[in-house]
């Protein structure tokens, strides 16, 4: 608790300062802005903006403040455009518009609005305060594995990835192998080995993070638009003057409560963000309290419950990211690529080696709560404009913005050519069903992967069996199984179940 | 179908690097039980494992593009690689001024306020960018010599 007290106080030292005050704000209201557009996610727009903010040459934590303030405040902006215009932002929005927007056909768009931001700001800032009190107690748990336990703790956050992510498991799983083959490429740094470089200069030192996250998400997104294009304009719902009630939130509190902590705990397994998260709180509250079958129709509980679990997804998907160096979803995977770049090694150590990052970020996820809260309570109006700006302006911006960011990291015209073609890629992947976020996790943890394995090998002198060798792994291992097995089994029994009451009939 | 082609294309992609990972990888000398090739060839199995799985049951998934959308797409692409290839020759703002035009217009946008869009783009990320936040942008090698000309002049 001690730890805790003292961290805290670092931390919120750091985020009161008045600069890094300062960029919370405009990392929330940026966010939010985002978010707000039709079709552009947190994902992508923590993308598009990272290099940007890379280039400002900011201390490490007021860049990383800034990223984190643009990752929440997306995740909060999502929200206007599912409500308002039926169109989710990103998988972890579906949920929302499934009550939401129904709500503001009825006319109570304002009240809608108001009463997923209170849900938000409630999930969020449970997400943190569980976080400030898991998080030191995890890292320093995590002090204790060896290089097998990584190896198994990869193997766990792949195998929870590839049963909880995407339609098909075999795809998420290229989908990782190939975010790893794409990480081999560069100049093996045990050896000094060249691979897979073809004597290209541009790519000794590896395809450079950036690239690939502008690239696979940035520019697959504006191809995706382009092809989107032709389906028509949409059309906003106005925001009237209705507002978030006390009986609204008498009639919710447990509601959020409830999905707050669905939230927390599946994001906290790695590989699952908000769109696990929002999806199974929405399919609990409907089974626990949809009794009069008025979910999906506009009420105000299946609003609320993804609304609050994927806010605490998103502070929950922070924790394995913060003590062990293994993100807990694809935005997440970015920053834990943006903590590299500025060379901190995101994982047990990063509490006790650079307490001033650690604890500087819970502090400024507290604060961007409450700064979200006031600024999208009466400013949410402003939000809705957003999504008047047409899409014919909005894709090229998105090419803009892109090239500027990759642009003034090197100054070299070769990258360019490289985010276009991985755009291309990226397009094609997505059109396949394969999701773009393990091929993130894949390329981040890569070099992890494959430095622990060796570590661990060269420890037993080439003998295998040091892998399986110690409870921690082999426990990880287990869970790793289980958490492939169970959807297959729970799966299995559904449809039985089915068939028996299909043969009873 | 599509499923199965772009597998396949993977595939050939995919034992290239294997082919590579068990060839060409090698270490002068070395210490450790594994290599600089171990962990692709690794990979390189597990990948081919699942592109094989693919190969075998892809799923019934209908790939729904017109004609009209690979047009935009490939219009779209092209683009991109001509804003890409005329970045530094033209340098930020007239680049920017004519990739915002034409792919704005070709999305729909009526000219003329594509054209206003473009300049705004174009003008208004440049002292963005560059005069407010001090990024490095390219200035372009057609204008940077008007700029220094007219520098030379005033002093």
């Amino acid at each position: 608790m001690d730890t805790v007290l003292s961290g805290l106080a670092t931390g919120f030292a750091v985020a009161l300062d008045p600069f890094n005050l300062m960029l919370v704000m405009v990392g929330c209201f940026v966010g939010t802005l985002i978010g707000a557009l039709p079709g552009l996610g947190p994902i992508n727009g923590v993308a598009i903006l990272l290099p940007i903010a890379y280039g400002l040459g900011f201390q490490p934590e007021s860049a990383l403040i800034l990223l984190a303030g643009i990752y929440y405040g997306a995740e909060y902006g999502g929200r206007i455009s599912s409500i308002l215009l039926n169109v989710p932002g990103d998988a972890g929005a579906v949920m929302t518009t499934l009550d939401g927007n129904p709500m503001a056909r009825a006319g109570q768009a304002g009240r809608a609005l108001s009463l997923s931001a209170v849900a938000s700001f409630i999930g969020g800032t449970f997400a943190v305060i569980l976080m400030s009190l898991f998080a030191p107690a995890l890292a320093g748990f995590a002090v204790t594995f060896g290089p097998a336990d990584y190896v198994a703790l990869m193997v766990f956050a792949f195998a929870s990835l590839a049963s909880l992510v995407g339609k098909s498991t075999v795809k998420t799983l290229l989908g990782a192998t190939i975010g790893l083959m794409l990480a081999t490429i560069g100049i093996d740094a045990n050896t000094g080995v060249p691979r897979y470089t073809f004597g290209l200069p541009d790519i000794l030192a590896g395809i450079d993070f950036l690239i690939v996250v502008v690239g696979l998400f940035g520019m697959a997104e504006l191809l995706t638009l382009v092809e989107h294009q032709a389906r028509g304009t949409l059309k906003s719902l106005p925001v009237d003057k209705s507002f978030v009630r006390m009986a609204d939130l008498a009639a919710t509190k447990w509601t959020i409560a409830r999905s707050s902590v669905i939230g927390f705990f599946i994001g906290i397994l790695p590989g699952t963000g908000a769109s696990v998260a929002s999806a199974v709180a929405y399919g609990t509250e409907k089974r626990i309290s949809d009794k009069d079958g008025t979910f999906g129709t506009g009420d105000p509980r299946g609003l609320a419950a993804p609304e609050a679990a994927n806010n605490a997804a998103a502070g929950g998907s922070m924790v394995p990211m913060l003590t062990l160096g293994i993100p807990g979803s694809g935005t997440t995977a970015i920053l834990l690529g943006a903590l590299l770049m500025f060379n901190i090694q995101p994982g047990p150590m990063m509490f006790a080696q650079r307490p001033e990052v650690a604890w500087g970020l819970v502090a400024s996820m507290y604060i961007g709560n409450v700064a979200l809260l006031v600024i999208n309570l009466p400013l949410v109006g402003l939000f809705a404009r957003m999504l008047t700006i047409p899409q014919h302006y909005l894709t090229p911006l998105i090419a803009i913005l892109a090239f500027i960011g990759i642009y003034t990291i090197v100054g070299n015209p070769h990258d360019l050519f490289m985010i276009t073609g991985l755009g291309v890629f990226g397009w094609f992947l997505r059109k396949l069903d394969f999701s773009l976020a393990p091929i993130i996790l894949g390329f981040v943890l890569g070099g992890l992967f494959e430095d622990n394995l060796r570590r661990a090998l060269s420890i037993s002198g080439g003998d295998w069996s040091i892998l399986l060798s110690n409870w921690k792994s082999l426990l990880l291992y287990g869970l790793a199984l289980l958490v492939v097995l169970l959807p297959i089994w729970l799966g299995r029994r559904a449809r039985a179940q089915a068939a028996r009451e299909a043969a009873t009939r | 179908m599509a499923n199965r082609i772009f597998a396949a294309v993977l595939l050939v992609v995919t034992l290239g690097y294997a082919v590579i990972a068990f060839t060409a990888i090698k270490a002068p000398f070395q210490y450790d039980p594994l290599g600089p090739e171990s962990w692709p060839r690794i990979l390189s199995i597990v990948a081919i494992l699942c592109l094989i799985v693919i190969l075998w049951k892809p799923d019934d998934e209908a790939f729904d593009v017109t004609r009209k959308v690979w047009f935009r797409l490939t219009a779209a692409v092209a683009m991109l690689f001509g804003y890409a290839e005329l970045y530094e020759p033209l340098g930020f703002i007239l680049a920017t001024i004519l990739f915002g035009t034409i792919l704005s217009a070709m999305l729909g946008a009526p000219l003329l306020r594509a054209l206003g869009f473009g300049v705004a783009a174009g003008v208004a990320g440049w002292l963005l960018c560059v005069t407010l936040m001090d990024l490095n942008l390219p200035e372009g090698e057609l204008i940077a010599p008007l700029f220094e000309t007219h520098q030379q002049g005033e002093s």
